[in-house]
């Protein structure tokens, strides 16, 4: 199914996604006018829905099981909505490709162009999230601006490649089983509580850490953890290691993505 | 050549995998279910070619290869200049946005800027004549609406290559005429196009060679009168 000796002029990847790009900007703004258009609260709904999940959790680990930490409420909404990110773009990688099918064979474009086109579109979701969680954090916790937010920008772009680099295999193989649809919840809940999202990464013994750490999702959010409730510079050695496992999951990621995009868009 | 395979396992599910995988037994037997066979179409600059055959026939297959919707099994597919496919009319709508609103994802598919699209825009909406239409939501529209919204785009991209798949049958007499129209002068201004029809006067009109394609094969290639009327003897 896939071109054994067929041959196709394509430019490179990013020659071709540079070309494409106007489409790119369609597809992310016909998502959030989807998403929003009739609905009286709008883009509200997107902060609505996490600030619940917030509300029980803080009370729950404030006042049930009491994690001893600082403002706990400040620390779970420094990870949260990356977490919230992580998991939105997952999901959405699962549904994207079928959703297009009918696109993908009327004409051609670069699938990765989907991929791409659902995680800015939840971007754009997170960047009106985060700017609230930055303004709470500096007036309730901090009550200063901790200059280490100026590493934001950089690694919400590396949570940016990560997130893509996972989505790339998952919705390749979402097209050619359906079973990943039905086992995402199982794998995303269970990732929810082997991250920390609702705990910080001192609570797993030292001698775990290292096993702990394989979970690419939890550099990630460390490092958010580190600049947001913290308010400090990360060590190097985190920083590089969320990048070096954002970029190689990205790369791995297209790679897998790239040996089976022309049987999905024939399958999907 | 194109290759679509019949896999022996449709029912694609982990379960089937592991058994298969515990039994050693090939996960992915497969056999060509249906392939285009020694396609060869050399369309030169300004031509016109129509491909007829019955439904099956590899029409659509041969147009997305051009398109490079899909990669040939073998073989090569050269093409120069701007492609404008309109193959599923309409692909890529929803249904919830405002005709307004899907040209702007509509137009890009299609391979306008914005700047290009904003500019063409009023000519685009003039050319569909539905009105008021374009500020209602795609839902409301009627099927020929949809198509006469979808095709003006394709036809105001002013592309180097126009793919046209069985587009035309859409719309009414008066919006065929101008489609029509629109294709002649395109023609005359030296824009390729390989169309798919199965009504023979728009092929006699528009296309000066024709392939008639049949089971993945070419049955005949020719001039588009004699091809016409071979298929037509030959379907009787």
């Amino acid at each position: 199914m896939r071109g054994g000796g067929g041959q196709m002029k394509r430019a490179p990847m990013p020659v071709e996604l540079w070309r494409f790009r106007g489409l790119l900007r369609s597809l992310v703004i016909r998502d959030l006018r989807v998403k929003y258009q009739r609905s009286l609260l709008g883009l509200i709904w997107t902060l609505l829905n996490p600030l619940f999940t917030v509300a029980v959790l803080v009370t729950v680990f404030t006042y049930v099981i009491r994690i001893q930490i600082v403002h706990y409420w400040a620390f779970l909404i420094s990870g949260f909505f990356v977490w919230n990110f992580i998991q939105r773009t997952l999901y959405h990688s699962t549904t994207i490709l079928r959703d297009h099918a009918s696109l993908s064979r009327s004409v051609y474009y670069p699938p990765e162009i989907l991929i791409l086109s659902a995680s800015l579109s939840k971007l754009v979701e997170f960047l009106l999230e985060i700017v609230i969680v930055m303004i709470a954090l500096v007036v309730f916790h901090h009550h200063a601006i901790p200059s280490s937010l100026a590493l934001l920008p950089l690694i919400v772009g590396l949570q940016v490649i990560l997130a893509v680099g996972l989505m790339f295999p998952l919705a390749a193989i979402a097209v050619l089983y359906y079973d990943v649809q039905h086992a995402l919840p199982i794998v995303i809940t269970s990732l929810f509580y082997i991250s920390p999202v609702f705990y910080p990464v001192e609570m797993i013994p030292v001698e775990a850490q290292p096993f702990y750490y394989l979970n690419p999702v939890v550099g990630l959010l460390r490092l958010f953890h580190v600049v947001l409730y913290e308010g400090g510079w990360p060590s190097a050695t985190l920083l590089a290691g969320v990048s070096v496992t954002a970029i190689v999951t990205c790369a791995v990621g297209h790679g897998i993505f790239k040996r089976c995009k022309e049987s999905c868009v024939e399958i999907a | 050549m194109k290759n679509f395979y019949l896999y022996s396992h449709r029912t694609t599910s982990l379960r089937e995998w592991f058994i298969r995988t515990a039994l050693r037994r090939p996960i992915t037997v497969r056999r060509a279910e249906f392939s285009l066979r020694g396609f060869n179409l050399r369309v030169g600059r300004g031509e016109a070619v129509a491909l007829i055959g019955p439904n099956g026939g590899g029409k659509s297959t041969a147009l997305r290869l051009i398109a490079g919707i899909y990669t040939p099994t073998s073989g090569t597919v050269e093409t120069s200049g701007r492609i404008a496919a309109v193959i599923e009319l309409g692909a890529g709508f929803n249904t919830d946005l405002t005709g307004a609103e899907n040209l702007d994802l509509y137009g890009a598919i299609m391979g306008l800027s914005r700047s290009q699209l904003s500019q063409r825009y009023r000519e685009i909406v003039e050319f569909a004549g539905i009105g008021e239409f374009i500020d209602m939501p795609v839902k409301y529209y009627s099927s020929g609406m949809v198509a006469r919204l979808a095709f003006s785009v394709a036809v105001n991209v002013e592309p180097d290559i126009l793919l046209l798949d069985e587009v035309l049958a859409v719309g009414d007499q008066s919006f065929q005429e101008k489609c029509l129209d629109r294709l002649r002068a395109y023609r005359s201004r030296g824009c390729t196009m390989v169309v798919v029809s199965h009504n023979a006067d728009i092929v006699r009109e528009l296309c000066s060679r024709a392939v008639w394609l049949d089971g993945g094969e070419t049955r005949m290639e020719g001039e588009v009168g004699k091809v016409l009327d071979a298929y037509r003897a030959g379907t009787r």
